[in-house]
């Protein structure tokens, strides 16, 4: 059950993050805990794939840390979108939508 | 370092605040706060494998090099022995590389220090197995003419004259060039001007002349005041004007040579030299034109050499006339120097063979290192198989490995480097000693150090690999139960065979290049040279023949007198020198007349190198130009032109002149040690027929004793004897003969100094595998004791271990021998590449240093106590 979900996740959780993150400066538990509860528990975002995530997609400048105090009052990383992440969430969205669309209308045409 | 800590405290102060938040999501769902952080640890998996993932996202691999660095130096530094021993072995196999590299570089690499050098090409007649060879003036103009894929070309030669300069003579090396060769090449002047076309004719007044660098610094002290001095050529009884010096990275066109001063070819030569096509004397540069590659070039020479050979054939007699229109020729490339007389074809092989060599000695040094590291990777074993238990990827670990064998490499390169350069100063002073015209640089360049530093990592890769692959594929379950392998066992084993194999054929190698010097110095020379000291005479070009027979006799005369003297002689060339004069002789009745070797010399000629007689006399005081003409024939020609039948009283024709026979020597070597003996005929010094010679060689037999005691007295009778007389280069004859044989004995020590090297690293390859495996027995061997196994028994046991590895090293070893050593079969004497006793001995030695190394191991097995053995471990 578990394999199946992270599968599904495995192209889409760079985008998915991106846009987590584009709500507003987040740290990573935040992260994995919005996508928990957005998707209504079907999608759980494992630490082994997120944090090499955050860093990757750091690492490409789409995302930059910040330091700040989290709401425990412990000192926590935040990640705040760069101009170039916007861009790049904007065309995987686009791609996205392009993309389930088509899927579903095989779906329905075969239906 | 800090920004690598920094990184490292962010990431896991990260990971800590994801954890400590599940933690409290659990607790305050109301789980137990144990409970809550077992479950958190759960849901979170390995905290470091998420690290390590996160460091990979990063590229890390400059951080992790410089982490293996310094965990490379800590171990390193823990074991000083291995660091050492492994070093040095490295040092020495990329040292000898990188040595035999520079002198490879110098005599055929390094290109000529004038403008775009790869364009450069040498236009040269042919040997009959392709080496350069000088052409003719008329030759040279032809092709100035009408080749066009050459665009401008230049000739040169070399000479040796006398010169007059503010009223003291000395000699120079000079460079005869036509008036086009700087702009050929394309050099800049280090002050005033270069030659030029206008230069190089012959007209009245005070031609102009060039001086290196070099002579501008010793005999000038680089003064301006050296441009506008005049100095007066001897031999041609000319005023020349040095008008400019050459660059200082400029040693003339030619490898190996250093011309002090540079003069125009057309004033040096005299009519008959400009016109006869016969007289090959130079030495041709060109430049390609744009466009043009050096196979358009050649093409077009051979349709030109065809038609330039009709054109001359003509002169050429009848009989000869075939083998003449067979002469060859070709463009050549000329970017790294003119090449003639086989300088660099004389040291190439020998370089090439060299270079092989210690390539072998490279690879031994690299398969022992590699046994080095593959003994420490068991010992470590325990420890790689925790790391690859606890998730240390491969790739990681197989990095790690390679790091320690690239900074041994590197250690042993920087060594390498500085042990080269010591070794190829060495080297060249063995090839240019007594040869004071040779100049060879030791000097490493740019190629040198890129190819030290691509050997050094080719042996990093090498040595390192192997090992670090085999540790890291180790199977984690025995590893981690410390029961050890036998693959590591059979790829310890390969190494030390393949020690043997190497080492088999470097002795091998080495026992060939002996024997042949060996058998040189046995070989029948027809003379002896102990107790002989020779040095050349030059007598002043101001002198009339008539003079200088004079002072010649008179120094003759005197040497004899000297007190521990036995006798003295004189000539024209020196046996055994590497020179030799060819004259056509033609025997009384038999028509034609043949090539054969021909020397003139003065009385007591025979009895001073102690050849005897067969027939007949020696020259003597009567044979004087004006006398009847006389000559000696050797053994050889006697047997060849009269047969059974006495030569005594018999007539031989040679340049016109008929001399008489007088004498029959006993064969003698000539040219070299090599060669067979030749046809020789000698005539009277005195009697040579056209341009006297302004040069002879001396040779005075002392009593007893070192000869060149004499030295000092010798030198002081030249001087009250004549002041036009100079002495040059006084050497006691065997030293001049062991100097004919540089390149073999370069050879034999550098092949002797080799094969030791590799026995002593096989032998510590043997005896550190035989020590692994005895201490690894230890239980097997007291049970065998217990047993009732005797002492010897045990000895045999270990030592016909070793016996299986010498036979295969010796097989493997001598049949890669004996498809190398074919390589060498141009530089043996007296022995062939496949002799099979050379292949025995080889084994022998081989075997007898390996059974020594593996004695100790041995010993060391037979002295087992069964009562610890069996209770050790």
């Amino acid at each position: 059950m578990d394999a199946q979900k992270s599968d599904l996740l495995q192209g889409t959780l760079d985008m998915l993050i991106l846009k987590i993150v584009a709500l507003g400066p987040i740290h990573g538990y935040g992260i994995a805990q919005r996508i928990r509860q957005i998707s209504k528990e079907v999608l759980r975002v494992q630490q082994g794939s997120l944090y090499p995530a955050l860093h990757r997609l750091e690492k490409r400048r789409w995302l930059k840390a910040e330091w700040g105090e989290a709401e425990t009052g412990r000192e926590a990383k935040f990640y705040v979108v760069t101009r170039e992440g916007r861009k790049q969430l904007e065309a995987e969205e686009a791609n996205w939508d392009r993309l389930s669309e088509a899927v579903a209308m095989i779906l329905r045409t075969a239906e | 370092m800090w920004f690598r800590k920094t990184v490292e405290a962010c990431l896991d102060t990260e990971l800590r605040y994801h954890f400590e938040r599940l933690v409290r999501e659990s607790i305050a769902s109301g789980m137990e706060p144990g409970e809550a952080r077992r479950r958190a640890r759960l849901e979170f998996g390995g905290v470091e494998q998420i690290k390590e993932d996160c460091r990979d996202v990063h590229g890390r691999w400059l951080e992790d090099f410089g982490k293996d660095l310094r965990y490379t130096a800590r171990t390193l530094r823990r074991s000083p022995g291995f660091l050492t021993v492994s070093v040095l072995s490295l040092a020495f196999g990329i040292g000898a590389n990188t040595a035999i590299f520079t002198l490879i570089n110098a005599v055929m690499l390094q290109s000529l220090p004038v403008k775009s050098p790869e364009r450069l090409v040498q236009i040269t007649r042919l040997t009959p197995d392709g080496k350069p060879l000088s052409v003719s003036y008329p030759l040279f103009q032809y092709l100035r003419e009408n080749m066009k894929s050459v665009s401008a070309t230049a000739a040169q030669m070399e000479s040796n004259p006398a010169i007059v300069m503010d009223g003291a003579e000395e000699l120079v090396n000079a460079e005869l060039v036509s008036g086009d060769h700087y702009s050929v090449l394309g050099i800049e002047p280090a002050a005033g001007r270069l030659l030029e076309p206008a230069d190089d004719v012959i007209a009245p007044g005070s031609p102009a002349a060039v001086i290196s660098y070099r002579y501008w610094q010793r005999r000038f002290g680089l003064s301006p005041a050296a441009l506008g001095k005049t100095f007066n050529l001897q031999i041609r009884n000319r005023v020349f004007t040095i008008v400019g010096v050459t660059p200082p990275q400029y040693h003339g066109a030619r490898v190996g040579r250093d011309p002090d001063i540079t003069l125009p070819v057309s004033m040096m030569l005299n009519d008959t030299q400009r016109r006869e096509p016969a007289f090959n004397a130079l030495s041709m540069l060109g430049r390609l034109v744009p466009g043009a590659g050096i196979e358009q070039a050649n093409a077009e020479m051979q349709v030109l050499w065809q038609a330039f050979l009709q054109r001359v054939a003509a002169a050429v007699p009848e009989k000869d006339r075939p083998r003449f229109l067979q002469q060859r020729a070709a463009v050549l490339t000329g970017a790294n120097g003119l090449d003639l007389m086989g300088f660099r074809g004389n040291y190439a092989a020998a370089l090439l063979v060299l270079m092989g060599i210690v390539a072998l000695v490279l690879l031994l040094a690299c398969a022992n290192l590699s046994s080095l590291l593959l003994a420490r990777a068991a010992s470590r074993q325990r420890e790689i198989s925790v790391r690859l238990a606890i998730g240390a990827g491969r790739g990681r670990l197989l990095r790690q490995f390679l790091t320690e064998s690239f900074a041994l490499a590197a250690l042993g390169g920087c060594a390498g480097l500085l042990l080269a350069r010591w070794f190829s100063s060495a080297l060249v002073s063995m090839i240019v000693s007594g040869d004071d015209t040779l100049v060879l640089s030791a000097d490493p360049d740019w190629r040198v150090l890129a190819f030290t530093g691509a050997i050094s990592l080719a042996a990093c890769i090498l040595a390192g690999l192997a090992p670090g692959l085999h540790a890291v594929r180790a199977n984690l379950n025995p590893g981690l139960k410390q029961t050890r392998t036998g693959c590591h066992r059979r790829l310890g084993r390969a190494l030390v065979i393949a020690q043997m194999s190497i080492s088999m054929v470097l002795v091998v190698g080495a026992a060939l290049f002996g024997v042949t010097l060996a058998k040189l110095y046995s070989v029948d020379r027809g003379l002896t040279t102990d107790g002989v000291l020779t040095f050349r005479l030059r007598t002043s070009e101001r002198y009339a023949p008539a003079r200088r027979w004079a002072s010649l006799e008179t120094l003759l005369h005197r040497l004899s007198a000297l007190p521990g003297v036995a006798s003295a002689s004189a000539a024209d060339t020196l046996p055994i020198s590497g020179l030799r004069w060819d004259s056509r002789v033609q025997v009384e009745g038999s028509g034609e007349s043949e090539v054969s070797a021909f020397n003139a010399i003065a009385p007591r000629y025979f009895e001073t190198l102690h050849t005897p007689l067969l027939s007949g006399r020696e020259f003597g005081e009567r044979d004087t130009n004006a006398g009847p003409k006389v000559a000696i024939v050797n053994e050889t020609f006697a047997r060849y032109s009269f047969g059974a039948r006495s030569p005594l009283g018999r007539r031989v024709t040679s340049s016109n002149v008929t001399y008489e026979i007088v004498g029959v020597a006993r064969d003698a070597k000539y040219q070299n040690l090599r060669q067979e003996v030749l046809r020789t005929m000698y005539i009277p010094l005195m009697q040579i027929e056209g341009p006297q010679p302004s040069n002879c060689n001396f040779l005075v037999r002392v009593t007893a004793g070192d000869p060149m005691r004499l030295a000092p007295v010798i030198e002081k009778l030249v001087r009250e004897t004549d002041a036009g007389l100079w002495l040059r280069s006084m050497h006691a004859y065997s030293a001049l003969l062991d100097r004919s044989l540089k390149t073999e004995r370069i050879m034999a020590t550098l092949g002797a100094f080799f094969g030791l090297l590799a026995l002593i690293v096989a032998c510590l390859g043997v005896f550190g595998v035989m020590a692994f495996q005895v201490s690894r027995r230890i239980n097997e061997i007291g049970l065998r004791m217990a047993l009732g196994a005797s002492r010897g028994g045990i000895i045999a046991l270990v030592l016909r271990e070793v016996a299986v590895l010498l036979l295969a090293g010796c097989l493997i070893g001598g049949a890669a021998a004996l498809t190398l050593t074919g390589l060498t079969r141009k530089m043996l004497f007296g022995v062939t590449p496949t002799e099979p006793g050379v292949f025995a001995l080889a084994a022998v030695i081989l075997g007898v240093a390996v059974f020594a190394a593996a004695w100790l191991p041995a010993r060391r097995a037979s002295r087992v106590d069964p009562m610890v053995a069996l209770r050790h471990e």
